[in-house]
């Protein structure tokens, strides 16, 4: 319970620096997405119910600040923790290169989600062009951020795992 | 019984959100969805911190333009650096001042020619996502901020209200591909309408072949869409290609507002008998 709220804590933050700080890099208009990494982070060593909801409510989130319409992120964070979540079994992280493939691949079943309820709930024309190449370099930015990020939340997880122990 | 839903519980719920995020999904984007529980509540958690994180990002933005503007000093001695440094950091402090006096002026002035009722709101928050192109304000639902009202500056439009909360809103830009402004090309008085696309271009469509647009023609906002006053500034023709077939001709603009270096906006209301929100975001959601 503790991890699953540190957790969601650790994505809000995450939502807000996607909103402010991270616009300052010169990457243009894409933003890293971070959220994704701790998701998949989530769904592999920690899937939990809460950690369900959470990442739902994240996706939410990510929807309130930024989105047209509600839901689409949302559904996205859900498909991309339950994708995560049922190949978990036959996944076996050992080194870091493992992780940016498995970021890499959740991130484009996200951005398909994200591409799919668009072009079905929004009219945009000549999507399918944009999306893709949107959806190839932000698989590969989030892809690029794991290896970094995933020892950060496995060091963060083992503490309050410790803590837990010691109380 | 328990023992499966136990065993699958993740995948349940998992699906249980997905279903969930469908039905808040076709609510919102049929115009159901009038309450919303969740997001005022994320809303209220993020908005502390967004404007904390908006405060010291501008104090590294002007940290870094006193950096900037030390820059060409390197052959000074240490003593001087330091002293240039505090002149700097002071003087940018009072040009940062003098410059957002001046800007406020202007929204001032920019005020008493728009109908009543509009409010100043600062830019806090850009877009969490690559796939739209939004922004938070700092005003909401309780300084008389709503839903379809206009963003606009002393230069031209920035985008429309597409949701409140109590304290903040959320604006869509006229950059979005979900966007749509009716406009107008000031020289030839041609219509058509404004929207971004997924490239990052800004376009006005649906302008006949026939119509006589030039590079560097201005397009104004025609005021009858009933969401942005008459007049105002959108952007200027950059391109103009007539393709070999077709009804339209291809018309790229540059907006006259920079989204990005934009940091106080006007929210103004526009009261009309013509059809509202006809070209408005809300009206292209299926």
């Amino acid at each position: 319970m503790k991890l699953s709220l540190l957790f969601f804590a650790v994505g809000l933050i995450l939502v807000l620096l996607q909103t402010t700080l991270l616009h300052l890099l010169p990457l243009g208009p894409i933003v890293p997405d971070f959220v994704l990494v701790l998701l998949v982070y989530w769904g592999l060593y920690h899937p939990t119910v809460g950690a369900v909801v959470a990442s739902f409510l994240l996706g939410y989130s990510v929807d309130v600040v930024s989105s047209p319409i509600l839901g689409l992120n949302a559904f996205a964070m859900s498909m991309v923790f339950l994708a995560v979540h049922l190949s978990s079994r036959s996944i076996w992280l050992h080194d870091p290169m493992a992780s940016a493939i498995v970021v890499l691949l959740a991130s484009l079943v996200k951005g398909a989600a994200l591409a799919l309820l668009s072009a079905v709930f929004l009219t945009v024309e000549s999507f399918w062009i944009s999306a893709s190449l949107y959806i190839i370099i932000e698989a590969l930015i989030a892809a690029a951020l794991a290896p970094f990020v995933f020892p950060l939340l496995r060091r963060g997880q083992s503490y309050v795992e410790r803590f837990r122990v010691t109380a | 019984m328990l023992a499966f839903l136990r065993k699958h519980q993740i995948v349940l719920s998992s699906c249980s959100c997905l279903l969930l995020s469908l039905y808040i999904l076709n609510a919102a984007a049929r115009g159901q969805l009038k309450n919303d529980p969740i997001g005022p509540i994320l809303l209220w958690l993020l908005r502390p911190m967004q404007l904390g994180t908006h405060a010291v990002t501008g104090w590294f933005s002007d940290i870094q333009k006193g950096f900037d503007t030390l820059s060409g000093f390197k052959a000074e001695n240490e003593r001087l650096r330091t002293r240039i440094q505090q002149l700097e950091a002071e003087r940018n402090k009072l040009l940062e001042a003098e410059a957002t006096n001046r800007r406020l002026q202007q929204l001032l002035d920019f005020r008493a020619q728009l109908p009543p009722g509009s409010v100043t709101a600062t830019i806090i928050a850009n877009s969490a996502s690559t796939w739209f192109q939004s922004c938070l304000l700092d005003k909401g639902s309780s300084d008389g901020v709503g839903k379809g009202m206009a963003a606009v500056t002393p230069l031209g439009v920035v985008g429309q209200v597409i949701s409140t909360a109590a304290r903040s809103a959320k604006v869509l830009l006229i950059t979005d591909p979900n966007s749509g402004v009716d406009v107008l090309v000031q020289r030839t008085r041609a219509r058509g309408i404004v929207s971004g696309s997924l490239e990052q271009k800004t376009i006005m469509k649906y302008v006949k072949r026939s119509e006589d647009i030039q590079v560097g023609d201005r397009l104004i906002t025609t005021g009858l869409d009933g969401v942005f006053p008459k007049g105002l500034m959108v952007g200027t023709v950059t391109k103009v290609q007539k393709q070999n077939l077709g009804l339209f001709q291809y018309i790229e603009l540059t907006p006259s507002v920079s989204p990005s270096q934009t940091e106080e906006v006007l929210v103004v209301k526009v009261e009309t008998n013509q059809t509202k929100n006809e070209g408005s975001p809300v009206n292209k959601i299926r």
